[in-house]
């Protein structure tokens, strides 16, 4: 187990040295991925800027949402990109999956550690820099306790995201080519959650609180790092439930991930 | 004139190629125009106005931004740029014809594809559930059609200047993804640009960018319409002018590697 765990670290820091070979487009790209998440937060600020508010948040509250669901989505990504659509279906295509299931390692464990894409840490970066600003403007007191509900939200739902990512691998086992389908969850929900929930109507509350939890791993802990006892049928007190409904979530993926590969058919090569 | 018809239709039929692909990116504008929906009517609940906006222009700009995301930001981004840098593109200068007229010709092709797949349908079901502010006649329906188009040339000719970086370095992809956050603001894309601070609201309005999102609701809610097309057409001349200059320069640039 403790030697199996030490063979994905050195894949993982062999992934990080070949990434920083080149250290200024590692930089551009670490700096791009930052940046799009700031600048998604900075037309909210000017959106919110105009309106007040929206469901009666103030635009410092939407961004610590928004914070949350970036840092999540980052860290998230980190690990998980190359089981996005496009990268896997890649490996699929080359046969390259081929020579992973020789290997005398799990395949997700393989493919997770020796892939670890370091520029999703500016997303998280940039994430975390946003609950902080926000924190700051919402006059938010950081005791330990809402520290911890932060953490507790970024990594339950970064888990959510890493199980979207693995349902939308199986997929693409079945389909060979790449498609967006996954991309819907990962990167709309990212931007779903980024605001509060109660403007949403009843089917997507339904879909992001209790299907793919991403509503509660994010909206519910910001409800106690900010003071809100949130709307009826979604309280505050409901914290509690966050990491367990991520852990389901995230098993239910890896059961789709290990249905895909079993489903898997060799190129060929 | 008839190659180049011939290469329009072929830009056309080989997008119909990707059908999942055109049905997946259907869905995920479907959702994040749901989303962005209740977004909006959430924000227009307190106010009637926000920068010369109501609810019914906020909700069209909702949905012609969904229609056009695949347009502008197409799927096949790279494609150019990686001609470049393994060399390939060299076939393109050795075809007889003109290069950058080839190009945007086959780029169009595809892009009417989409236009026609997502963009449409989109549309369409859209301004059946909600109260968009969408012409009404048939020739103001043409002219948002026109304007569709006419953003599309503009996406390639903005999407080739990008690609050429690829002349220049072989990292032509960061040089991509740090302009993409300010390209998506300022465009539009993220919020409407009638919410941007003056200085920033003018540029939003006409400058190049412009012609991706802004001219194309403004033909669509029908609110200076007219100066909107001639601003897009004026764009699409000078950035003609710009991408062919930009060719001219570059292919003296371009290095085929091996033999």
């Amino acid at each position: 187990m403790v030697e199996d765990l030490l063979v994905y670290l050195r894949l993982a820091a062999a992934a990080v040295r070949a990434n920083a070979r080149r250290p200024a487009f590692l930089a551009a790209r670490t700096l791009a991925s930052g940046s799009i998440a700031a600048v998604e937060v900075a037309g909210m600020v000017l959106l919110l800027d105009r309106f007040g508010t929206v469901g009666g948040w103030r635009a410092a509250e939407v961004v610590l949402l928004a914070g949350l669901a970036f840092a999540s989505q980052g860290l998230a990504l980190t690990l998980g990109t190359r089981l996005e659509a496009d990268n896997l279906s890649l490996l699929v295509r080359k046969g390259t999956f081929d020579q992973v299931l020789t290997r005398p390692v799990s395949p997700l464990g393989w493919i997770v550690s020796s892939y670890v894409d370091t520029r999703y840490l500016g997303r998280l970066l940039a994430g975390v820099g946003a609950v902080v600003w926000a924190g700051a403007r919402a006059g938010v007191e950081w005791t330990p306790g809402r520290v911890g509900l932060a953490a507790l939200a970024v990594t339950s739902a970064a888990a959510i995201v890493f199980g979207v990512l693995l349902l939308s691998a199986a997929f693409t086992f079945v389909t060979v080519q790449g498609s967006e389908a996954g991309n819907v969850l990962v990167y709309g929900g990212a931007y779903l959650t980024s605001y509060p929930m109660q403007i949403y109507g009843s089917a997507l509350r339904l879909l992001f609180v209790w299907v793919v939890p991403l509503g509660l791993a994010i909206y519910v802990p910001a409800l106690g790092v900010l003071g809100r006892h949130g709307p009826p049928g979604l309280p505050a007190s409901l914290a509690w439930l966050t990491a367990p409904a991520a852990a389901a979530f995230l098993a239910a993926g890896g059961l789709a991930w290990r249905g895909g590969v079993r489903h898997y058919v060799g190129a060929g090569s | 004139m008839r190659a180049y018809r011939a290469m329009l239709l072929a830009g056309f039929r080989r997008q119909a190629t990707y059908r999942l692909a055109a049905v997946s990116g259907l869905a995920t504008n479907a959702f994040f125009g749901v989303v962005r929906t209740a977004i909006f009517l959430a924000l227009y609940r307190e106010r009637a106005q926000v920068g010369g906006l109501d609810v019914r222009d906020a909700l069209t700009y909702v949905w012609v931004l969904e229609a056009l995301f695949g347009v502008i930001f197409v799927t096949w981004i790279w494609e150019t740029a990686e001609s470049v840098r393994s060399g390939d593109f060299v076939v393109e200068l050795l075809r007889p014809g003109d290069p950058y007229l080839r190009l945007l010709v086959f780029d169009l092709g595809r892009t009417l594809n989409l236009l026609a797949v997502r963009a449409v349908p989109a549309l369409l079901v859209a301004a059946l559930l909600l109260p968009l502010r969408l012409p009404a006649s048939a020739g103001g329906l043409a002219l948002l059609a026109a304007s569709g188009v006419l953003a599309a040339l503009v996406g390639f000719q903005l999407r080739f200047l990008f690609s050429a970086a690829a002349f220049w370095t072989p990292d032509y992809r960061a040089v991509w993804m740090l302009a993409l956050p300010l390209v998506w603001l300022a465009s539009g894309f993220m919020i409407p640009v009638e919410y941007f601070p003056a200085p920033l609201r003018l540029l939003g309005e006409a400058g190049p960018l412009s012609a991706l999102l802004v001219a194309p609701v403004r033909v669509a809610t029908g609110r200076s319409a007219g100066a909107a097309l001639l601003l897009q057409l004026a764009w699409v001349a000078v950035l003609w002018a710009i991408g062919r200059l930009v060719l001219t320069v570059a292919s003296r640039r371009l290095v085929v590697h091996g033999g």
